[in-house]
């Protein structure tokens, strides 16, 4: 009863039903409890379905499926038992799910910095696709500029395109309070018709040298990212990678060692306190967008210098990297050990069910993009019900209990 | 969410004008946009009265939203008229018999491009006064717009394709009630991976089906309404004269959900489980059936809107035609204040503005890509008018919260 | 009295996890009978009336109404058997009116499926005649005062023919003289042939209206008692098991400079009216100046225009001798205001924050804790611990998260963060509501303990005891103006005149 007489103490009270829990705090939920084993569980349980979609429609082989799949993501590289030919093909393979992967870290932090401070940033596929655009604008133009500068001013524009875009949506929800959700997907649409603007026949922006596509100009060549395992000729993995892995360890700094992380949380937690204890939530919320902003734009100036070395009307309107972001966030439980092996998973997932690597007779190219998109939403299902699978772990323990104290009829 | 007349940003206070003159100057603004393609001034490119119309818009919406209803529905109008006016004049002479025809066709265009916004948004209508966000119509209407086709292509018929399709969406609502309702996960989460999951299985459906060739183009499609003897009547005919059945049917479903919602104890249930969902249960009302019906509903009505994009509209169908559709439904709704009327005249509003995006590019030579920026205009005003309606217009009470029955 | 009871709860047993809210507990109400359930906070009493009213199942017991054994398993079947329940916190809809409230899920019918607004204006008009209310059946809820929108709970009972009606804390939300009102109205509903369960935790109140009163303790019935011969300190024994300190002790007060002064104040509320008008009061070093009121009559924006959480239309705030008008809550904050929150779970603590991080909640900005915006973890850890072994705050350390704290020692870590940075000025909104006695005392007396070491504390609290027992000074606040200023003499009765717009003067204290 009361703490003072130094009895039992009370039981902990239950949250009102006043509050509104934001996404943070659900998500702290998962955060907290079961660390690595119920991603895990998520993943396993979102690509058993996914094979149960195969086998219902398809009537095709769901593990013969998975496994061509698996070989197309370069993964068995770190299998040590594999022959030499095979490890050539793999390393071959491995690169370029690691390129992906790179993009999708960025993707991912963008949405996860951002769930930190309780906004769902849907738009990193417009931040992704802007920051691309600005960078390749950048990068093909003023091709006098020596490389390393020319590089550096590509990537900085293009980051910082991608945190005005998403800092506007943030300045939107922190003045009249605009659903970050609605607006985020609106300056989506509008830049997904910007580039066919810009890029389109007759634009602005259209390749100077093939009038007949609907391209940009490639980049200097001295602002390509240097490539820094396997043949430059055949894409290998570029340095963008440990740009990638920077902004993991940035992100946790951040988040953890700095004021502008510990105010980002405590608004992501609970606004009203921390309006309450002075912090100001229009300011994070704003500065939480634009750091996520710059991340997205920072994986599209990364992806056109390392890789794409120009942007094309259909680059950009059948890009979906900013939108596998958001699973690789919410998979990762938004933590930075989470986003690196979700981005992992993923970006192996995409290119195993690519053109290049999918063998058609096995599985059809376009059909396994759009199971990849089904697993997505999946993990998002599965993901968003923490209630099911964090009450299945806990309640494992307490069945017995639980029998025991059942009422008599 | 904060209704507050202020808000605080850094050590200022962002303050805003009187609505009433705001939507005064809403209003001058649209007639400065067309003003500024006649002489003397004469410019002959479209973007400046395209980008003055804009500013007037918003104004507009500035205004409504803050309580000058009419004066900002007005400088809306102004808006939109200085810019299809604006950019007629610059393409200089045209008959004024003309004028009136290309009027009529897109007040036309309007209504069809505005109808599956309005199932969608009556849709979202019912699924949020019963407490329950719907992020997931655009996957809704995706679904739809697949199985209607599919539907209609296996059968013969497009009434049977019509009833696959709203059976397809009420499905995919389902998923999405049982997820947030029962199992009380995050909404929008939900929602988003309802639309992921509309698009994944859309898309191996439609590609495992028809390949490379495409949607068969001769499906049988939902047939328009004639009436012979008003085509011929200045003006109305052209409109109304030929209009498809299921926008006839949006028409009819905008009064019935008003019906249905307020005047009706169905309807009282279903708000006061939206807006105190505790209190509903005290008096013995279910609040996870009536979710669940709410849910539900807002799944086929989404479906039907997008079976009518495809089997009623553009007659074929190719991988996320819906193209954000459901957003902006979403958007409409919020705009009308969740009430069906004035989520129906905000889908006029986004469907006029597509309309206009459609036959702008008209005006302007080949080879050139500034057409393709029409495209944005619907998104562009859905961005204003969530920017300047949302903390005026005030959801149900308990939207978004999951209700734990004890 | 009749010899049958017309409802028996035998054996009443309720757990939740961790807990027993409900042990064993026996209750029975008598025809015609005003039967009161007393208990401080968690003693089980609200848990009891959510299992009769179908809220809660019972893990084990049953239930007797009008001696046939009946399970109710929802609301439904309560309000089939007849039983009524007016909630503490109201189950009204704001947005609705009156009648759209009542008929809910009996609606009267027209054509079968339209909705019947004139039979049910009807409906309610006749019902409120039959006992003496006065209610426009089309009046939106929230233009209702509180003590209608109770009016409005009670009418919702009686039109599905309730003959048992439940009140759950009724008098929590009442002025004195909207509680005799109450009284009277129950009196009439008795005499009318309703019997009545009254749960409270107010000891006068229940000593005023009960015929009986049952005590519960810790989920267990400690016993029954009829209202000849019972005595509020026999009561408040029984509810806590040992000798209970009713009203706290102090030394007289010594007040020195005024060290929160608010001029002319007028703040604004979210829908654009003025809820504080004018105001104008100050606060000496030494004292404690306590702010009564009925809820809604413009203390909550009277603290956040002091705190700068919402903007002033005019007026001045200094704290300290500074002026604070135009600054930021950060600013106001370092200028040495200490505000403990009015709902510590919204607005208090960060649940998902460990005690360390709760703790630094605003000072992490400022060395030691971090440098150029870098924050030292350690060193709030260490800060918290220190703090934690002052306040006695037990049920976990640094590390652990707030959420698993009892209420008590969650607001012992807000007071704790508070108070810690030795603010001149420490404003306290509603702070022991909620808690059990236990907590209740301490945060009394620390409150005494701050005014004794010279801080000036404004306390707003809805419980006129609290504001008697604690204050030096006292303001009444009705419809955003402050009307009148007493000692801490004042009987309750003036006071809640005062609180009802019975006295208007404009008083600068």
């Amino acid at each position: 009863m009361s703490d003072l007489s130094g009895e039992t103490p009370e039981a902990p009270e239950p949250t009102p039903e006043g509050t509104i829990p934001s996404v943070a705090a659900r998500l702290a939920l998962y955060q907290r409890a079961g660390g690595f084993i119920v991603p895990l569980i998520t993943t396993v349980f979102a690509f058993f379905i996914g094979g149960l979609v195969v086998l219902v429609v398809t009537h095709k082989n769901p593990i013969s499926t998975y496994k061509a799949i698996f070989n197309g993501t370069g993964l068995n590289w770190f299998f040590p038992w594999i022959s030499h030919s095979e490890r050539v093909t793999a390393a071959f393979n491995l690169q370029a799910t690691l390129i992906l992967t790179t993009a999708l870290i960025l993707t991912g932090l963008a949405v996860a910095f951002a769930f930190r401070c309780g906004l769902f940033n849907i738009g990193g596929q417009g931040q992704y696709n802007l920051g691309a655009i600005v960078a390749v604008l950048v990068a093909s133009s003023w091709t006098g500029m020596p490389g390393v500068p020319h590089i550096l001013l590509s990537i900085v524009l293009g980051a910082l395109a991608g945190a005005l875009l998403a800092g506007f949506a943030g300045l939107l929800k922190a003045t009249v309070g605009a659903h970050e959700v609605i607006t985020t997907i609106m300056l989506n649409w509008i830049v997904f018709w910007l580039a066919g603007y810009l890029f389109g026949i007759g634009g602005p922006a259209q390749s100077s040298t093939q009038a007949s596509v609907p391209v940009s100009n490639e980049i200097a060549p001295n602002t390509h990212l240097h490539v820094f395992w396997g043949n430059p000729i055949l894409q290998g993995l570029h340095i963008g990678f440990f740009i990638a892995i920077g902004a993991l360890v940035a992100y946790w700094i951040i988040l953890n060692r700095t004021t502008l992380g510990f105010e980002v949380r405590a608004v992501g937690f609970n606004p009203e306190a921390a309006r309450y204890a002075g912090i100001s939530v229009a300011k994070n919320y704003f500065l939480a967008m634009a750091i996520a902003g710059v991340c997205a734009g920072l994986a599209g100036a990364i992806d056109v210098l390392g890789w794409k070395f120009r942007v094309g009307v259909d680059d950009v309107q059948g890009s979906s990297i900013g939108f596998i972001g958001i699973a690789v966030a919410l998979l990762g439980r938004n933590t930075a050990v989470g986003v690196f092996f979700s981005a992992l998973l993923f970006g192996a997932l995409v290119n195993g069910t690519s053109t290049r690597n999918l063998d058609p007779n096995i599985f059809q190219p376009e059909l396994a993009s759009n199971l990849t998109l089904m697993i997505q939403g999946l993990v998002l299902l599965f993901v968003g019900a923490d209630v099911i699978v964090i009450y299945f772990w806990r309640t494992r323990g307490k069945l017995a209990f639980w029998r025991r104290s059942e009422p008599a009829g | 969410m904060n209704a507050r007349a202020e808000t605080r940003f850094g050590n200022g206070w962002v303050r805003f004008g009187q609505p009433r003159s705001i939507g005064m100057l809403g209003i001058g603004l649209g007639l400065l946009a067309f003003w500024l393609a006649l002489p003397p001034l004469a410019t002959r490119t479209v973007l400046w009265p395209i980008f003055v119309g804009i500013l007037a818009v918003g104004a507009g919406i500035a205004a409504t939203s803050r309580g000058a209803g009419r004066v900002g529905w007005g400088a809306i109008a102004a808006g939109l008229a200085g810019i299809a006016f604006g950019a007629l004049a610059t393409r200089s002479s045209l008959g004024h018999l003309n004028t009136v025809v290309v009027w009529s066709a897109l007040l036309a265009s309007t209504l069809r491009y505005a109808t599956p916004l309005t199932f969608a948004a009556i849709g979202g209508m019912f699924s949020e006064r019963s407490g329950v966000v719907n992020i997931g119509l655009e996957g809704d209407m995706l679904m739809g717009s697949f199985f209607g086709i599919y539907g209609a292509d296996i059968t013969g018929s497009w009434f049977l394709g019509l009833l696959i399709a709203i059976l397809s969406g009420m499905l995919l609502a389902l998923i999405h009630a049982f997820f947030c309702i029962n199992l009380r996960a995050d909404q929008i989460v939900i929602g988003t991976a309802i639309n992921f999951l509309a698009l994944g299985v859309t898309g191996y459906l439609f590609v495992s089906h028809y390949g490379a060739n495409g949607a068969p183009t001769s499906i049988p499609v939902i047939p328009d309404i004639t009436f012979n003897w008003l085509q011929n009547v200045y003006f109305i005919g052209p409109i109304f004269g030929g209009l498809n059945l299921m926008i006839w049917l949006s028409f009819l479903l905008v009064i019935l959900s008003y019906i249905v919602m307020f005047r009706t104890p169905i309807g009282l249930r279903i708000r006061s489980v939206g807006e105190h969902p505790r209190a509903a249960d005290t008096v013995g009302i279910s609040v996870y059936a009536t979710r669940y019906a709410g849910v539900v509903t807002s799944g086929g009505l989404a479906a039907m809107g997008g079976a009518y994009l495809s089997l009623g509209f553009v007659h074929t169908f190719d991988q996320n035609i819906t193209g954000g559709r459901g957003f902006i439904a979403l958007a409409a709704l919020i705009f009308g204040k969740w009430r069906p009327f004035g989520a129906f005249a905000a889908c006029l509003l986004f469907g006029f503005s597509s309309a206009l995006g459609d036959r702008l590019p008209d005006y302007f030579s080949q080879g050139s890509s500034v057409p393709v920026i029409f495209n944005a205009l619907p998104y562009v005003l859905t961005l204003i008018a969530v920017a300047g309606v949302v903390g005026r217009s005030i959801p149900p009470a308990a939207i978004g919260r999951p209700y734990v029955k004890q | 009295m009749d010899e049958t009871p017309v409802l028996e709860l035998k054996g009443i047993t309720k757990r939740f996890p961790g807990i027993v809210a409900n042990d064993h507990v026996d209750f029975t109400l008598g025809r015609n009978e005003v039967h009161a359930l007393l208990g401080e906070n968690g003693a089980g009493k609200s848990t009891l009336m959510n299992v009769l009213y179908g809220l809660y199942q019972p893990d084990e017991g049953e239930i007797y109404v009008k001696g046939e054994r009946v399970k109710i398993s929802s609301p439904k079947d309560a309000i089939d058997l007849g039983i009524g329940m007016v909630h503490q916190h109201f189950m009204l809809i704001p947005v609705m009116t009156v009648a759209e409230n009542i008929v809910l899920a009996n609606e009267p019918k027209q054509a079968g499926v339209l909705l019947d607004y004139t039979a049910a204006r009807r409906r309610v008009e006749d019902l409120s005649r039959t006992f003496s209310f006065a209610i426009d059946p089309g009046a939106r809820i929230d233009s209702l005062t509180v003590g209608q929108q109770q009016r409005v709970e009670i009418l919702k009972a009686l039109y599905r023919h309730a003959d048992i009606l439940i009140l759950d804390e009724p008098t929590a939300v009442l002025t004195p003289q909207e509680s005799q009102e109450l009284f009277e109205t129950l009196r009439t509903l008795v005499r009318e042939g309703l019997s009545i369960i009254f749960i409270s935790h107010k000891l006068n109140e229940v000593l005023d209206i009960a015929d009986r009163i049952t005590v519960l303790r810790r989920g267990r019935r400690i016993e029954t008692i009829p209202r000849a011969g019972a005595t509020q300190s026999g009561l408040a024994r029984l509810m806590v098991g040992r000798e209970v300190l009713l009203r706290v002790e102090k030394k007289p007060a010594e007040p020195g400079e005024p060290l929160l002064v608010v001029e002319d104040l007028t703040v604004k509320n979210d829908r654009g009216l003025e809820a504080v008008r004018g105001v104008s009061l100050e606060v000496r070093a030494g004292e404690i100046v306590g702010i009564a009121g009925v809820d809604g009559n413009g203390q909550s924006e009277l603290i956040d225009g002091v705190t700068a959480l919402q903007g002033l239309e005019s007026g001045r705030v200094i704290v300290a001798g500074r002026d604070v008008t135009r600054s930021s809550t950060r600013q106001v904050i370092s200028a040495g205001l200490g505000h403990i929150p009015e709902d510590r779970h919204l607005r208090g603590l960060v649940l998902d924050f460990t005690l360390a991080e709760n703790l630094a909640l605003e000072d992490y900005r400022e060395p030691p804790d971090s440098r150029f915006g870098w924050l030292f973890p350690r060193r709030l850890i260490a800060r918290a611990r220190t703090l934690i072994r002052e306040f006695d705050v037990r049920g976990g350390g640094p590390s652990t998260r707030a959420a698993a704290l009892s209420g008590g020692n969650q607001q012992k870590v807000v007071i704790a963060r508070e108070v810690h940075r030795d603010p001149r000025v420490l404003l306290a909104a509603q702070p022991t509501r909620g808690l059990d006695i236990g907590a209740v005392e301490f945060v009394h007396r620390r409150l005494v303990e701050e005014r004794d070491e010279g801080r000036a504390v404004l306390l707003i609290s809805l419980e006129l005891e609290e504001i008697l027992s604690l204050s030096d000074r006292i303001l009444v606040m009705y419809e955003g103006e402050i009307v009148a200023e007493y000692g801490p003499d004042v009987s309750e009765e003036e006071l809640g005149l005062a609180m009802t717009g019975g006295v208007r003067e404009e008083v600068v204290a």
